[in-house]
């Protein structure tokens, strides 16, 4: 984006791994809120299907409430932002950074501080939740696989419980 | 020597000696011991002093219900935890542990003083005696009674102990692991549901520990469970609290028990949401009432029971029973078997059950029918009792070194009774069962009523021809209150169980009256003469047994106490020496001192640098809404006081936010970018605040408007450029933009690149200098900041904190909300008539603005206030009067708000909320301090080049 | 903790990504300025606060967003029903 000005990241981009478990700071990517009340004039502007149900993802796109999508792409696609329709989209790159918790027993860790019943959370589940006070946004992205979405100022918050509770698996 | 261990019996594992200290003193236990069932192998019966009196205190069971034995256990410096029931309290290799609230030492306690005079310390002493006067409570009665009251010493170190926490989910909760909660969790295996089996002891198994002909079952049922992919058990774990919808609060101890220091947490705090949830916890003996129920070695017979077959230990060596139920029958007899000389059988029923008098006669005990125990010998312990006919004739001297005691059983509805459901009384089991449950839950055992222990006489006391006034028979032995409290309570007029609990403290100590709760119960009804289920029932809470504070807290504690949120240039601040601020959750930087610089040199000189050439201040943390959509310009206008519909795209506005109820809540400056974009800007503290109201708005009032708001609070650094020459620093670093005065003017937003990455500027000033706010992506923040100070040197770029950023506002008038405003204050009221749009027919407050109490004349209004000398800078929060000879309480017209020396004008400056105080323009007000009286003078609020002329540069 | 069915979302949820708003079905007047002082005054300060069944509003704050209505027994804290904004009064 910038030849002279360098990015700086709120938490280590340093991989954690404990028994079980690995916690990483995802690369940068392009995140986009789209909100509609009608998912139709979204899907015209963007050319793409949006997943209908709360909760559900189709791809990049997850659906976190009845006008609400978030599209997260590595690449920074072009998207318009259909000034003057009935929708908003809106960048929000930079306001989230994203920990991939990832192994045998990363829903044990995210249980640490997550209210969910992260047993029943199927693959492909995407939600906005809170792990102890902390809001995030929590992608499960295979068996496996989590990718926990975080304001960025919590960012260091809650890598540290993250990988305190990793840390502390017997 | 009182106790010893049997050669053959128990669970401990012999081939495993522990060597572990009480007192000071180093005894010898097993593997598998407590310390209270090594104690009493090492024929050790006095544990503890009692809570009032001071008297010798044993063993009284041998669970979790423990009133007496209340012990400290050090770990090491800072690991330091007193009042465990020895109990509980597991034996390791090194174990210290000492008895609580004796001086100088267990067995010559000053403190017994008060039995001897414990005639005159009946129930309410303390609320009767230490009246007058006043003024000794908080020197000296307060002070003594609490160094001669209470239970072990609060520990005065930090904890450095680990803790951590989970939440858990399961179609079924099982709480309990003895033969009915097992018995629940097998059948459970066969199906499909995640079960979780908790129970508090170190072993699972619960009351079939104390039954050896339990055991086979016990190890293949274990196996079972062991062996199923569904269940979870999870043993040395309390159940203490049971929360709505299912919701279990559990603590798991994990290394308490293991020689220190010992790995990994201590203990784990479980936050379990269930199914259903099924309680077995069994149910817990109670104790007879009759004088020197307390002596050491007078138990519950189950406790000498589970003492024997799980322990190997027997607790006398010439033990006695005095009995009201069958049960105590059945220990006696086990301990019989065992070996164990029996003093005799007293009962106080005239009959009982054949098959038990058989038995009885076969094992070649003496029997007392309609007997009772009238009196405990010895003080240290039990040297004998004696005994009489219940009607008072021939009583007679039985020698023993132990007496046990079963009353009968009270089911553990503990954790039921949290769960807020309904209870029944059972005349025949003389307690309350679950009855109707308020949530999915059942019980299942003893803790439901059911069990097989046979029956029992209920009586409130044991019969007694001695005078009831004259004798110390316990009911609550942790608080030491005794059947004559409870009485004398009635004979005062207490009627409610409630009352007589909070006038007597019976069921008030930390077992919450586990043992007593139902024998008080019983005195207060026949004192009353009416039945118990009309004196009613004290309220089981949260916690079952006391949890440490680190358990609760989890892993919430040192850097995850909570979150502390830092902007992306907080660590540049951090390397050069910023000294810091918490604002809401936010890190700000409060100034930036130089070497030997205190605070007011630093702002002196950061503000100085402003007004001369060109400040650079972190104002990311700033709350940034952005509103989107066609309806977006008809949204903030009913929003905001002042309009939004006129306003062009490229510009900037000041929003002033009321509450329906016509008060200030927030500002901040927004930006139209397009016709349907704005970026909305909002105070630090109210960014969350804010978005959440507008939402409420939104969705629930103006469904129909096509807007929608995203917070954008992070996705932006921004980075206030203020002072006369920060357009030359700015102008070779940003493109597509072109910055001079005409193109843009104050209040207005361009959009370009900023050394290459998109930025949304803003020509706006919270100082009054010429001044932009740079807005990048955030993870850019950093390195624009350094940039800019890098290329600012040149102009002599000082980077300044929030003091200054609030002296600089100041100087110009510019209010904080939430520091000048209150909740309480109108635009009016804050001098911002300019900012309320009158010509709008409605928006958020505007309604109330009509209220005749706004409106009224006399509000409270914002001023400035100039001291008439220069030097004084009055102190925040000062109270204002018009005339400071008045007699006190003196009328208060208002306080100050804001405070500062300013540095620009040489002489301190000042807001004020004052009475009416825009009618008082030039008026002395003072301010009384307690050295001096302080005079100042009304002005306005404008400080600094009230025309703004270094704005339009 | 209570668990709290988001009519949006259709799914029971923890408490904590919840936080209550206040008495439901109390609608803003179309015009205020029309109303009376007294009635402002009830509208903005008087509230039912029954003994029993009331309803309320609560929003799924750290879930989707939404506010929705609930009825809910304020004697046994248990929720009756949850319906979504807008929805009539059950």
């Amino acid at each position: 984006m910038s030849d002279s000005l360098t990015r700086a990241e709120p938490v280590s981009s340093e991989p954690f791994a404990a028994q079980g478990v690995t916690i990483t700071l995802a690369p940068p990517m392009a995140r986009l809120s789209l909100r509609a009340r009608d998912r139709a004039t979204l899907e015209d502007l963007l050319g793409r299907k949006l997943p209908a149900k709360i909760g559900a993802t189709a791809g990049e796109i997850a659906c976190l409430g009845p006008d609400e999508w978030l599209l997260r792409s590595a690449q920074g696609a072009a998207i318009p932002l259909g000034e003057g329709l009935p929708l908003a989209v809106t960048e929000i790159s930079e306001r989230a950074v994203c920990l991939i918790v990832e192994g045998p027993r990363a829903a044990e860790v995210l249980m640490a501080g997550c209210p969910l019943d992260l047993e029943l959370f199927a693959s492909g589940r995407a939600t906005r939740t809170i792990f102890e006070t902390v809001e995030i946004i929590l992608i499960r992205s295979g068996e496996n696989r989590f990718e926990v979405e975080v304001w960025r100022s919590f960012a260091p918050w809650l890598q540290l419980a993250l990988t305190t509770a990793a840390a502390q698996l017997r | 020597m009182s106790g010893f261990r049997l050669p053959q019996c128990g669970r401990i594992d012999r081939s495993r000696p522990v060597s572990f200290s009480f007192d000071g003193t180093v005894y010898q236990g097993y593997a598998g011991d407590t310390l209270a069932s090594a104690l009493l192998a090492n024929g050790v019966m006095l544990l503890g002093r009692s809570f009032k009196y001071h008297r010798p205190r044993g063993v009284l069971g041998a669970g979790s219900e423990e009133p007496n034995a209340l012990v400290s256990v050090t770990r090491g410096p800072g690991r330091f935890t007193p009042n465990l029931r020895a109990t509980g309290v597991e034996i390791y290799g090194g174990l210290t542990a000492s008895s609580q609230n004796r001086w100088p030492s267990l067995k010559t306690d000053l403190g017994a003083i008060n039995d001897r005079l414990g005639m005159f310390l009946p129930a309410g002493f303390y609320n009767k005696t230490f009246m007058w006067p006043r003024s000794f409570w908080e020197r000296l009665y307060e002070p003594a009674i609490r160094r001669m009251a209470g239970l072990g010493e609060a520990p005065t170190e930090i904890d450095p102990d680990h803790y951590g926490a989970t939440y858990a989910h399961c179609d079924l909760l099982i709480v309990g692991a003895g033969p009915a909660g097992i018995d629940a969790a097998l059948e459970a295996s066969a199906t499909s549901k995640r079960v979780i089996l908790i129970d508090e002891q170190d072993e699972p198994g619960g009351g079939a520990l104390a039954d050896p002909a339990l055991w086979p079952w016990l190890e293949e049922s274990l196996k079972d469970l062991a062996a199923a992919p569904n269940i979870t058990v999870l043993s040395r774990t309390t159940a203490f609290g049971y929360y709505h919808d299912n919701f279990i609060g559990a603590v798991e101890r994990l290394t308490d028990h293991l020689p220190h220091p010992a790995a990994g947490l201590r203990e784990k705090l479980w936050r379990i949401r269930a199914g259903e949830v099924i309680l077995a916890q069994g149910a817990i003996e109670r104790p007879l009432v009759f004088a020197g129920n307390d002596v050491p070695g007078v138990m519950l017979a189950s406790a000498a029971r589970t003492f024997l077959h799980r322990y190997g230990v027997a607790v006398g060596k010439r033990v006695a029973l005095m009995a009201a139920h069958d049960s105590g029958w059945l220990d006696i007899f086990a301990l019989a078997r065992a070996g164990v000389a029996v003093a005799g059988i007293i009962d106080v029923r005239e009959s009982v059950a054949a098959p038990l008098l058989t038995e009885a006669e076969q094992l070649g005990l003496t029997i007392h029918l309609g007997h009772s125990v009238i009196d405990v010998h010895g003080r240290l312990a039990v040297k004998g009792v004696t005994i009489a006919r219940n009607n008072g004739a021939a009583a007679a001297r039985l020698a023993c070194d132990a007496l046990l005691m079963a009353g009968g059983w009270t089911p553990s509805v503990h954790l039921w009774s949290h769960s807020k459901g309904s209870l029944a009384w059972r005349d025949e089991l003389g307690a309350y069962v679950p009855d109707r449950a308020n949530e999915q839950t059942r019980c299942v055992g003893a803790c439901s009523g059911k069990w097989n222990f046979g029956s029992g006489l209920v009586l409130d006391a044991l019969p007694t021809p001695r005078d009831p006034a004259r004798i110390k028979a316990f009911v609550d032995f942790q608080n030491d209150v005794t059947a004559r409290d409870i009485r004398l309570a009635v004979r005062e007029g207490f009627k409610s169980i409630e009352h007589i609990k909070r006038y007597t403290t019976t069921g008030m100590a930390t077992d919450q009256g586990k043992t007593s709760n139902l024998n008080g119960l019983q005195i207060a009804s026949t004192a009353l003469g009416l039945p118990v289920v009309d004196i009613g029932l004290t309220t089981f809470r949260p916690p079952y047994t006391p949890q440490t504070f680190g358990a609760l807290a989890g892993h919430a504690k040192d850097a995850l106490f909570q979150p502390t949120r830092k902007t992306t240039i907080d660590g540049w601040a951090e390397e050069n020496g910023a000294v810091f601020e918490l604002v809401a959750q936010w890190r700000r930087a409060r100034y930036f001192p130089k070497a030997g610089e205190d605070m007011h040199a630093a702002v002196n000189r950061e503000c100085r640098a402003v007004r001369a050439s060109v400040g650079i201040f972190d104002a990311s943390t700033l709350g940034k809404i952005e509103v989107v959509g066609p309806d977006a310009a008809e949204f903030l206008n009913r929003m905001y006081t002042n309009p939004w519909k006129a306003l062009e795209p490229g510009r900037c506005r000041y929003g002033l936010l009321l509450k329906e109820d016509g008060f200030i809540t927030d500002d901040g400056v927004s930006a139209r970018l397009a016709p349907d974009r704005f970026h909305l800007t909002t105070t630090t503290g109210g960014a969350a605040r804010v978005l959440n109201m507008m939402e409420d708005y939104l969705q629930t009032e103006w469904p129909d408007l096509n807007v929608w708001l995203t917070s954008t609070t992070e996705q932006w650094a921004v980075i206030a450029l203020q002072g006369p020459l920060a357009r030359k620093l700015l102008e070779p670093l940003v493109s597509g933009i072109d910055l001079s005065e005409q193109a843009f003017p104050h209040m207005a937003i361009r959009e370009g690149t900023i050394c290459g990455v998109p930025t949304r500027l803003f020509r706006v000033s919270f100082t009054g200098e010429l001044g932009f706010e740079i807005n990048v992506p955030a993870a850019y923040g950093r390195a624009l900041w350094e940039r800019l100070m890098a290329d600012g040197a040149a102009y002599d770029i000082t980077p300044y904190g929030t003091e200054t950023m609030h002296v600089l506002r100041a100087e110009k008038g510019f209010i904080i909300v939430g520091q000048d405003t209150d909740g309480t204050v109108t635009p009016y009221d804050a001098g911002l008539d300019w900012a309320v749009g009158k010509k709008k027919p409605d928006f958020v407050g505007k309604r109330s603005l009509a209220r005749p109490d706004i409106a009224a004349a006399g509000r409270k209004q914002l001023v400035g206030l100039l001291t008439d000398d220069p030097a004084d800078v009055l102190e925040e929060g000062a109270q204002i009067v018009a005339d400071p000879a008045q007699a006190i309480p003196m009328t208060m017209l208002g306080h100050v708000t804001s405070s500062y020396w300013s540095e620009t004008l040489g002489r301190s400056i000042a807001f004020a909320l004052v009475a009416g105080g825009q009618g008082r323009l030039g008026e002395t007000l003072h301010i009384p301090m307690p050295d001096k009286v302080v005079t100042a003078k009304v002005s306005g609020m404008v400080f600094y080049d009230p025309a703004g002329a270094r704005l339009n540069v | 903790m209570l668990l709290i069915h988001c009519p949006y979302c259709d799914e029971q949820r923890a408490e904590l990504e919840f936080a209550y708003a206040g008495e439901a079905h109390i609608a803003r007047p179309d015009d205020p300025a029309a109303m009376s002082d007294e009635d402002w005054q009830y509208y903005l300060f008087v509230r039912a606060n029954p003994r029993g069944r009331h309803h309320e509003r609560w929003r799924h704050t750290h879930g989707c967003g939404r506010f929705f209505n609930a009825v809910r027994d304020t004697l046994s804290d248990k929720f009756e029903v949850t319906y979504k904004a807008g929805e009539p009064r059950r």
